[in-house]
């Protein structure tokens, strides 16, 4: 497994909080491994996080990104990417 | 994938870009303004010849009449000879994209040409054709060329189309569904589960259903597909169709379910692609919930009516009932509910050709709103009805079919919990972003006929990025304060406007204050509060922006006489939208009763419909026929 980047490190953290406040669960109860979808984050719920993640680091993004990296880890990383491409 | 519903070139199309909306797509050129007013004249003659074919609502012969309807509905059965009418009229074609060979190629007009059926009944409205069209519109958006092809084969030869997405257990939350297609090893699918509560389950011969394809553990939004199977090619002992439900409304629906075991159906039926299902459903809703509140509303019509008729007629303390003041603001009330929730209809129904990217949020608040307004103006009608709303036949028997029918038809597909759950997520961005500032919608969205650029369901995003209806209340609001528009008769509109625009920064500002908790399904009480005060400005906006338009094009006759014209009806609409948000009122609110409900006589001695259009119904004028009873 690839070492995590500090910048992935961030993106991972981020959400993180983000999670852990829409669930209101604490944080170290989130498992960056597992879908959002399991943690009864429903489908519609999980449209709005592309315009948090546009807020928070002016990346563009498709609405259905959360529905195609479905957990913590896929999505940082996807993140990653996503901001040295630019729009994606 | 193919998704525009209507190949046809077209240059009055706003946008070739997505976000090139604020850009008024106003017909350019003269060729296509002849076929705007060709699609327009169109709609008006598709309504004038249903409402003929429908015919005399008293005719005790006449198979759409009242005492008909009222019996099949007893019976629980839809009439065969009803039924045989609309096939022969070709009423499927309305759900058919014109590129196919059928009629479908404006959105609002589809909703004006069910409506009249509605007027009449609901069970036929949904039991014959709209739940064919529900089903229909996911092959539209996401099937290939094939599919396209055979269900608009199906339904233009008369045949239906049953819809099975939700199932019992899960409610809306159907991303749990648990109805299955696993791969068959050679390319197919094998079918294995529930579906309960399908409308034509028993008498369809296409079946759209929502089914899970993933593997069990991978249960995601990714995760289910829709899949069109014809039912007469399963293999038969491996399905089956379960017994029927009865229902308090729309008791005619021949409403069951189905119970599939291992059952084979080929690759082809994959509509989209794998693990597309949530999206096209979810593209699918932004359609049909916008659409289908503008059919409903056909039920309130009646319900208004059947009350005129009770209270013009019955006498009490040696009055008629209509001398009643409260009957009377009751009346008046009903009727200006009728055209806030046209002209929200509207809105949303051309916002699906004008505003794609944003109809996501306008067709689950139309989806949520209309129903919920009309119930009440009904419940509110059958106090002056009195012991008559209890009477299942005779004179006011429907009456009581259309209450009972009117939560079902509306919790139908989407219940207002679940439409509230698809705006809560979005309002802080909106809130955020585009309440403040913003591109108001283009003109054409608040005109009452008018062509539309042609439909791209590709164009229909998920979640809204702008709120066009919240800028063009706000845009109403500057031209209503600025000098053009100084006049000291304008000055309650201009009051009434004030309050909406400042019910919609207190909005904002709780928008912008609701927690990360509040977007999911578990947001609290207050965040569907703030839904449900959202849905009502977005109403406002629609009401005010009808009434400017109508004053641009000069009224219904042209010279700016016209009924929508008037300020009258907006200041009674706004004033009632104020009321249902609990505003208090300004001094200049008037709902202009006296008004109000002088035409709402006029409309229905001469027999005419009890929207924003108008038109006129069949059967005699109440007058004659009372004449003709005296002699």
């Amino acid at each position: 497994m690839p070492a995590v980047t500090p910048l992935e490190a961030e993106y991972r953290d981020w959400l993180v909080t983000r999670l852990s406040g829409y669930l209101r669960r604490p944080e170290n109860d989130i498992n960056v491994c597992i879908p959002f979808s399991e943690y009864g984050m429903d489908s519609v719920a999980a449209l709005s996080l592309f315009g948090d993640i546009e807020d928070a680091f002016g990346l563009y993004l498709e609405p259905t990104v959360a529905w195609d990296y479905p957990t913590i880890e896929a999505l940082a990383r996807f993140l990653v990417r996503a901001g040295k491409d630019g729009e994606l | 994938m193919l998704s525009r519903l209507n190949d046809t070139p077209c240059s009055g199309d706003p946008a070739e870009g997505p976000r090139a909306h604020g850009a008024t797509p106003d017909l350019g050129c003269a060729d296509v303004a002849v076929d705007a007013d060709a699609g327009e004249r169109r709609i008006r003659e598709r309504v004038a010849a249903f409402e003929e074919l429908l015919g005399d609502p008293r005719d005790e012969g006449n198979p759409f009449g009242n005492a008909a309807l009222l019996d099949a509905d007893e019976r629980g059965e839809l009439s065969a000879e009803a039924e045989r009418a609309l096939a022969a009229f070709g009423l499927n074609d309305e759900f058919v994209p014109s590129a196919l060979g059928g009629n479908l190629d404006r959105i609002d007009g589809l909703a004006r040409v069910l409506r009249p059926l509605f007027r009449r009944d609901a069970s036929l409205g949904l039991g014959y054709g709209v739940t064919s069209f529900l089903a229909a519109i996911a092959v539209w958006a996401a099937g290939d060329e094939a599919q396209r092809r055979r269900t608009a084969d199906l339904l233009r030869g008369g045949g239906r189309l049953a819809i099975a997405y939700h199932e019992l257990a899960h409610g809306n939350d159907f991303v749990r569904n648990e109805f299955s297609a696993r791969p068959d090893g050679s390319g197919g699918y094998l079918l294995d589960g529930r579906k309960d509560v399908i409308n034509n389950a028993g008498r369809a011969e296409g079946l759209v259903l929502f089914c899970l394809t993933a593997p069990p553990g991978q249960r995601g939004p990714r995760s289910h597909s829709v899949l069109l199977v014809d039912t007469e090619g399963l293999p038969e002992d491996a399905w089956r169709v379960t017994d029927r439900y009865r229902t308090v409304g729309v008791r005619g629906c021949q409403v069951a379910g189905f119970s599939f075991e291992r059952c084979r159906v080929p690759g082809d039926a994959l509509v989209g692609r794998q693990g597309g299902g949530v999206e096209t459903a979810l593209r699918s809703f932004q359609i049909t919930r916008s659409v289908v509140p503008g059919m409903v509303l056909g039920g309130a019509d009646t319900a208004l009516r059947t009350v005129v008729r009770f209270a013009t007629s019955r006498e009490l303390y040696r009055r008629s009932v209509l001398d009643i003041p409260h009957a009377q603001a009751t009346v008046a009330s009903a009727f200006t509910d009728l055209l806030v929730c046209d002209s929200i209809c509207l809105a949303a129904t051309r916002a699906v050709h004008l505003l794609p990217e944003q109809t996501s949020v306008y067709a689950a608040a139309v989806k949520y709103l209309v129903p919920k307004l009309l119930q009440d103006a009904c419940y509110n009608l059958s106090i002056v009805l009195g012991a008559n709303f209890y009477v299942r036949d005779g004179d006011y028997g429907v009456f009581q079919k259309h209450v009972r029918d009117l939560p079902m038809v509306s919790l139908g597909h989407a219940g207002s919990a679940a439409c509230q759950a698809t705006i809560i997520p979005q309002l802080p961005r909106l809130a955020r972003r585009s309440w403040t500032q913003g591109t108001p919608a283009p003109e054409a969205l608040f005109r009452t006929g008018g062509g539309l650029p042609a439909l791209d369901t590709d164009r229909l995003v998920l979640a809204a990025e702008d709120d066009a209806l919240v800028a063009s209340l706000l845009a109403a609001a500057d031209r209503l304060e600025g000098p053009g528009e100084a006049g000291a008769e304008l000055a309650p509109v201009r009051a009434l406007v004030r309050a909406l625009v400042a019910e919609l920064n207190r909005v904002r500002e709780e928008c912008l204050a609701l927690g990360p908790h509040d977007r999911t399904a578990m947001a609290s009480p207050h965040a569907y509060a703030l839904a449900d005060r959202y849905t009502l400005l977005l109403a406002g906006s629609a009401c005010v922006n009808v009434w400017l338009a109508q004053r641009q094009d000069g009224g219904a006759g042209g010279d700016g006489e016209g009924f929508l014209a008037n300020p009258r009806w907006v200041v009674a609409a706004l004033t009632r939208v104020c009321r249902h948000l609990g505003l208090p009122l300004p001094e200049e609110a008037d709902e202009h009763s006296e008004w109000m409900l002088a035409e709402v006589l006029g409309r229905y001695h001469e027999g005419r419909s009890f929207d924003l259009y108008d038109t006129h119904l069949a059967g005699p004028l109440v007058d004659d026929e009372r004449a003709a009873a005296r002699h």
